[in-house]
């Protein structure tokens, strides 16, 4: 934000504490940032880290197992939404929720409720609500997610936060049916009239203006973009992870990761100018190409940076539409890239080049049978 | 089945009004133009069969409402003597006609009176929306139109729990009292999917009906059960109609979007419909309209953003 990207923060309890979560809130408002609290309901069974420090943390367990919720446990839980977010200065309640199911009608009510009790605490405040709708695993095909939705929409909300569950085993997914999904939930959402915010989702990211998404969270967490565990070393330090090679996070290919090495590589085999275009934009905080290892704080950096400047991009596109051909555009431009790289024999680490092909046909999918959609979208005023 | 009150029985029972006609019964209630006073009302008997603890909460919500395009209640009364049960409504009277005077098969309206007549009736669907009031029954008769042209949404809160049996029963191989106006939610028979987006698609097939002269889906008489679910649950053949593929692009795509089988597809709020209906017919789109949108600007959030569910992150 001091690099004068982004529009606010959205604050995860997970791994941090409340009292510091405050101190870091003051910060962002007073550089005339918003800030977002996400409770993170939808992952029910977290206890780990600084979540204890949360007053809303009592209540994960006896709503991830999806019991009866008492109207006194009502009552407290939305004295405790209500504090979080008024001691944080929240432009917005983000209501809890847990991953909508296919053929669970329970959690739709359960959401309902939730969303009631989070409402009362936006209304105490007295600022929006929205919302959280994240699709599960379960929902593995069109119609179900469209009943899904058509559940979830019934609430009052004053927009959408919006997640789509991907199995865990493949962060960076490669299968066509399961983004285009992901991107027709979240052009459904738009279609409703009310802001969609898109939770943070690693690449996925960069389709969401296409999605007809009006803002998307951008994280510091490099997993998402198939960066493995194993390239850590290990550390006790405050923050979890450690240390780690020095990388790029390329624009030309999706953001996706590549070293030091690789991109020596590129400038013997292909063209210097191929290698500096992969390395376009370039970011403050880019690593040294002689250094061996990387502050982890620096790469975080470097990689929101760059992953901001990608994405703020799509998001000056006119509409949905416009933004959802430039992704389709910019995924193409990606591939072609990649299938040059291997041309010259050099194979990029994190197998980074898998899933640009299958995305961009996601996204011809749906500008080609949603096109009454994002011509709805653009009747009713929206992105 | 009817819920008929013969009128000499209902002047028997209701020595108060001087009853002028009987009007058209429902399975819900025995309906009755009357006058107090010198004043026109609707006095509306309505049947045993109908639960008193919603028929209340819903008559308590419209006694709050004061819209020009919803018919108000005067008076409401249960009560029991010597064993007999009276429970009626009395609401304002609206002269004029049912909107089914106004349609006429095979002749579709000008955009203009589409808008003069269906603008004001998302009026009263947004009024009723906002009081989380479900009709559930739109239909031509439900809709009163005044001499002014000004329409007035009627017969509330009396078909929340329609009978199945009722609708699928036959008479001589047809069905009776066939739900032309149902949504397809409604003839799943799942009453927890039913919500103000239910009227919208009914006010879709309405403003179908009205542009193109015939309804969308049921063009012949419907034989079986099986025949109006297919027709309402899964045709969409209405969109390749020739006279509708004449209509301005902006009002296929809004009839279209009001006719969609899921919910989630529909327009959100009746006050979205309003407006892009005032937009066709050049009038005022902005009275009544609350802000569609959000203040999120297009452009990214920061870094520590949420994120869907995974194992820990590095």
């Amino acid at each position: 934000m001091q690099a004068g990207l982004g529009e606010g923060v959205i604050i995860s309890p997970k791994d941090l504490a409340f009292d510091k979560a405050k101190q870091y809130a003051k910060k962002y408002r007073d550089l005339g940032k918003g800030v977002l609290l996400d409770p993170q309901y939808y992952d029910p069974e977290f206890a780990a880290g600084k979540l204890e420090t949360w007053p809303i943390s009592e209540f994960r367990q006896s709503i991830g197992g999806l019991s009866a919720l008492p109207s006194s446990i009502c009552s407290d839980l939305a004295r405790a939404i209500e504090k979080e977010n008024r001691e944080l200065g929240c432009d917005a309640v983000i209501a809890p929720a847990i991953p909508y199911e296919a053929a669970r009608p329970e959690i739709i009510a359960l959401n309902a409720r939730l969303f009631e009790i989070a409402k009362n605490a936006g209304d105490a405040i007295g600022i929006p609500t929205y919302a959280t709708v994240v699709i599960g695993r379960s929902a593995t095909t069109v119609e179900v997610v469209e009943g899904i939705l058509s559940g979830a929409t019934t609430l009052e909300a004053d927009g959408w936060y919006y997640g789509f569950e991907i199995d865990g085993q493949q962060r960076l997914p490669t299968g066509i049916d399961v983004v285009y999904r992901y991107c027709l939930a979240g052009l459904t959402l738009a279609c409703s009239g009310k802001g969609v915010l898109h939770a943070y989702s690693g690449p996925l990211a960069n389709i969401a203006y296409g999605a007809g998404a009006r803002a998307v969270g951008i994280g510091i967490w490099q997993n998402l973009w198939g960066f493995k565990r194993t390239k850590f070393q290990v550390t006790a330090e405050q923050g979890g992870g450690g240390e780690a090679p020095p990388r790029y996070f390329s624009g030309v290919l999706w953001g996706t990761i590549v070293y030091p090495d690789e991109v020596v590589q590129l400038s013997k085999r292909i063209s210097k100018s191929f290698s500096s275009q992969i390395l376009q934009p370039s970011s403050p905080y880019s690593p040294s190409s002689s250094a061996i290892t990387w502050s982890k704080w620096e790469s975080r950096k470097h990689m929101v940076y760059i992953i901001a400047s990608m994405t703020n991009r799509l998001a000056q596109m006119a509409d949905a539409r416009r933004a959802m051909e430039a992704a389709v555009a910019a995924l193409e431009t990606a591939s072609m890239f990649h299938q040059q790289i291997v041309a010259a024999g050099i194979q990029l680490k994190d197998e980074t080049d898998a899933y640009q092909s299958s995305w961009a046909a996601a996204g011809k999918k749906l500008l080609t049978e949603h096109s009454k959609d994002y011509d709805w979208l653009e009747l009713c005023g929206g992105p | 089945m009817e819920f008929i009150v013969p009128i000499e029985v209902a002047k028997a029972r209701f020595p108060d009004f001087e009853f002028v006609e009987a009007l058209t019964p429902s399975a819900q209630k025995a309906a009755f133009h009357v006058r107090r006073s010198g004043k026109d009302y609707c006095l509306k008997i309505i049947a045993p069969t109908q639960t008193l603890e919603r028929v209340q909460r819903e008559v308590l919500a419209m006694q709050a409402l004061d819209h020009p395009n919803i018919v108000k209640v005067v008076e409401y009364e249960y009560s029991v003597k010597d064993g007999e049960a009276s429970h009626y409504i009395v609401e304002e009277f609206i002269a004029g006609d049912d909107l089914s005077a106004h349609m006429t098969p095979g002749r579709g309206w000008s955009i203009d009176k589409i808008v003069e007549i269906f603008g004001p009736l998302c009026d009263g669907l947004a009024a009723l929306e906002a009081a989380k009031i479900v009709h559930r029954d739109l239909k031509p008769s439900n809709v009163r139109i005044r001499s002014d042209n000004s329409p007035v949404i009627v017969d509330f809160g009396l078909a929340r729990v329609l009978d199945m049996s009722s609708i699928t029963a036959t008479v001589d191989g047809a069905m009776f009292g066939t739900p032309r106006y149902f949504a397809p939610e409604q003839l799943r028979g799942t009453k927890h999917d039913i919500d103000h987006r239910t009227d919208l698609y009914a006010l879709g097939v309405l403003i179908y009906e009205a542009a193109v002269g015939h309804h969308p889906t049921l063009r012949k008489s419907v034989q079986t059960f099986s025949e109006l679910f297919d027709a309402i649950c899964n045709c969409k053949s209405y969109l390749e109609d020739k006279t509708f593929k004449l209509l301005p692009q902006r009002l296929q795509l809004l009839v279209g979007r009001l006719l969609e089988k899921e919910r989630a597809k529909r327009p959100n709020n009746a006050v979205i419909v309003g407006k892009i209906l005032r937009e066709l017919g050049g009038a005022d789109a902005s009275r009544g309209l609350a802000p569609v949108w959000p203040y999120w600007s297009k452009t990214s959030s920061g870094a520590n953003a949420g994120r869907p569910r995974g194992g820990r992150d590095h």
